[in-house]
């Protein structure tokens, strides 16, 4: 679909607006910790019901108004409430678990009204994949219930992975800061993200991780966190081992840490693209989150399938 | 003018609406196995992401059968007031759910409620709902 | 002749780590967050056998044959004070059930998080990063971590696999008491454990640039008669740029837990 001049315009608009709002914030004094470094430190939480790629009916729209904001966010809540049963008895009414309480998904949209939170390219959509990596996203998608295997790494409780994008519940992260570290702590699972800021170079290249290697440095009020050597077994959206992912935290107000994030994987996507998450702060508290240590969910979706097999009839 | 409003709005949230389910409920429950139970509480397993509240139900004949339910991930509730002790052994629950397909005695918690009807936990606050208190944040 | 020996025996005992209850007279760096606390951000590692057994032991053979020396139990001093565990009588006998099957009880087998004080002496390294609010531990082991909140009073709202943390300097000593704990636990692979009752103090003291000294207390009334206590140095990673890696091990137990369920080819 062609990009219009307008969108266009407005989405770099857009995207002036905000880098001048952080350039801005770039010369003011933020918040510094006791070294001097521009103070990161807080939980922060990035529910948001701002979509994650523009919807196509949108496609001239970068940046909703105020009244459509607003009207997004009452028809958000009122269609995205679990406790409606208009679908009882079908697998929908299945996958949608449980009542609204469970839930955090956010009540409202970003707070600069971007009709998606990818940015770059300016029609808010992912680029398009290579051939290879359409032929791995097929392969992925065509993967059932066999082995735990085939299933998503929340699933098995192994990681939420990166980079950090809203879900429907524990959206909450705490950074930590030393003059050598940043910590990124996320709920889910319980990861320590511990990004050295001190300069070393990242690990030789046998060493491969499910959160790569992180190396952190300060660009004026920006921390910039560059991340290589991850596994073949991670895959952001179809990525592979050489994805390299850089990302972005500015300090852009008292309540809000804009974090932003670039995949760069010349062998999945056709261009290097970006997203962009406000964080806001949160008074709420970060708890344990044991996965692993009762996943029955694996059990019994394994068992189900089997039984399933059984009976003589996939769904 | 109201019209655009609203195709905006209504095409915002559906794009949300898509993202894929966190998890295979449908692998795990079966949709054609509704069911509906009324049981005491026996014990709660604050794990994540899916608690289980364990029941027991009594049937007609006077045996007791040990159902476990799936619920979702108690850390949301944590950070609205509850705790360990919500729940307490003893309380009597309504569940409306959907049965294990490998036909053990687990199953969806797809609507939890106290007899009289009100939802388990508080309500979670936004939902535009009738009655529902004014939103927190 | 005899005065340089006296004079290296000197100086050797203060550069050498200093165990036990002798009070140290080193003075750590102050925290770069400029609260007058000592600094303990760094990458340390217990390096003793507590995790095969808190207390004293032999070497014996280990559980898979072919294995053979790669893999069979080392010999220990232990940790514990007294080198006793005031077990409750049926505490005892579920210890030594316990221990006779290990294998099949013990939850680090199945990656499951350690919980505290089993953390801190696993033979992998862990990370302190602390601010005056909060002090972060992370473990590389199953990428557990816990949070020790300083001067808070707040509550956990559930039981826990590494415990609840609240934490208050005693002069330059960190004291963190640590309850909520869940009854999954183990202490070692010895099979011994506690109950969803138990009671952990911990105090780290800095007493050399390299070394923390760690001492212990466990209280857990449904299984023990009276608190008891456990000590040893842990060690800085010194290494140039150490880091933690990855020991996410739930992949390597998956096979083992679920392995039944697969679908047969």
């Amino acid at each position: 679909m062609a990009i219009s001049r307008k969108s266009r315009n407005v989405g770099l608009t857009l995207a002036i607006a905000v880098t001048a709002a952080v350039s801005l914030n770039g010369q003011e004094k933020g918040p510094r910790t006791p070294w001097g470094d521009p103070d990161l430190q807080g939980i922060w939480s990035i529910a948001t019901i701002t979509p994650f790629e523009r919807p196509s009916a949108l496609a001239d729209k970068a940046q909703l108004t105020e009244q459509e904001a607003a009207e997004a966010e009452k028809t958000f809540l009122k269609t995205q409430n679990q406790d409606r049963r208009d679908g009882a008895g079908t697998d929908a009414d299945v996958a949608l678990a449980y009542n609204d309480f469970w839930w955090d998904r956010g009540t409202k949209g970003v707070s600069s009204r971007q009709t998606s939170l990818v940015v770059d390219p300016p029609d808010g959509r992912v680029p398009a994949l290579t051939a290879e990596g359409r032929a791995r996203a097929t392969a992925r998608a065509a993967r059932g219930y066999d082995s735990w295997q085939d299933r998503s790494l929340w699933e098995r409780c192994i990681t939420r992975g990166l980079p950090m994008i809203p879900g429907p519940y524990n959206n909450n992260y705490q950074i930590l800061q030393t003059p050598d570290n940043v910590v990124i702590l996320s709920e889910m699972i319980h990861d320590a993200r511990i990004v050295p800021i001190d300069g070393r170079p990242h690990v030789g290249q046998s060493i491969r991780q499910w959160f790569g290697d992180s190396r952190g440095r300060w660009e004026g009020n920006t921390l910039v966190v560059d991340t290589t050597n991850f596994t073949d077994k991670v895959s952001y959206r179809g990525s592979t081992e050489g994805l390299h992912l850089i990302e972005r935290f500015t300090r852009v107000d008292k309540d809000t840490v804009r974090y932003e994030f670039t995949i760069d994987d010349p062998a999945t996507f056709t261009k290097k693209w970006t997203a962009a998450i406000p964080m806001a702060r949160t008074d709420e508290q970060i708890y344990e989150y044991a996965c692993h240590e009762g996943n029955y969910g694996m059990v019994n979706l394994l068992k189900g399938a089997r039984a399933q097999e059984k009976a003589g009839g996939e769904k | 003018m109201r019209k655009v409003l609203m195709l905006a709005a209504v095409v915002f949230v559906c794009a949300t609406r898509t993202v894929p389910a966190h998890h295979a409920f449908a692998a795990e429950f079966d949709a054609a196995k509704p069911l509906k139970l009324r049981g005491i509480v026996t014990k709660v397993e604050w794990i994540n992401p899916h608690a289980w509240i364990h029941i027991e139900v009594k049937k007609p004949d006077g045996t007791a059968e040990q159902w476990m339910i799936e619920g979702g991930t108690p850390n949301t509730l944590f950070r609205r007031g509850v705790n360990k002790n919500s729940l307490p052994p003893g309380t009597e629950i309504l569940v409306d759910g959907y049965q294990a397909k490998d036909g053990t005695m687990k199953a969806n918690g797809r609507d939890i409620t106290f007899p009289d009807g009100r939802k388990l936990f508080i309500g979670s606050t936004g939902t535009g709902a009738p009655g529902d208190p004014p939103e927190q944040k | 002749m005899r005065h340089w020996m006296i004079g290296l025996a000197l100086v050797a005992s203060c550069i050498l780590p200093v165990a036990g209850q002798t009070p140290s007279t080193y003075k750590a760096p102050r925290s770069p967050h400029k609260d007058g606390k000592p600094d303990l951000n760094g990458i340390w590692q217990a390096n003793n056998t507590a995790n095969w057994n808190i207390q004293g032991q032999a070497a014996r053979q280990g559980p898979i044959l072919e294995l053979g020396a790669a893999f069979s139990i080392p010999a220990g001093l232990g940790v514990v004070e007294g080198d006793e565990i005031p077990y409750q009588p049926w505490a005892a006998a579920k210890k030594k059930e316990n221990a006779a099957k290990w294998l099949e009880l013990d939850p680090e087998v199945k990656c499951y998080m350690p919980g505290v004080p089993r953390a801190n002496y696993m033979p992998y390294p862990f990370q302190i990063v602390q601010t005056p609010t909060h002090i972060l531990v992370a473990y590389e082991f199953a990428s557990a971590s816990r949070t020790i909140y300083m001067n808070s009073k707040e509550e956990s709202p559930a039981d826990t696999w590494m415990g609840w943390s609240r934490g208050r300097w005693e002069g330059d000593t960190l004291v963190v008491d640590v309850n909520s704990f869940n009854d999954q636990t183990w202490f070692d692979r010895a099979g011994n454990f506690h109950s969803e009752a138990l009671h952990v103090v911990e105090r780290y003291t800095p007493v050399s640039r390299d070394v923390l000294q760690y001492d212990v207390t466990i209280e857990d009334p449904k299984v023990f008669t009276r608190p008891w206590k456990m000590s040893m140095p842990l060690y800085r990673r010194a290494e140039k740029n150490a880091q933690l890696l990855e020991y996410k091990c739930v992949e390597f137990v998956e096979e083992l837990m679920y392995g039944n369920l697969k679908k047969k080819p």
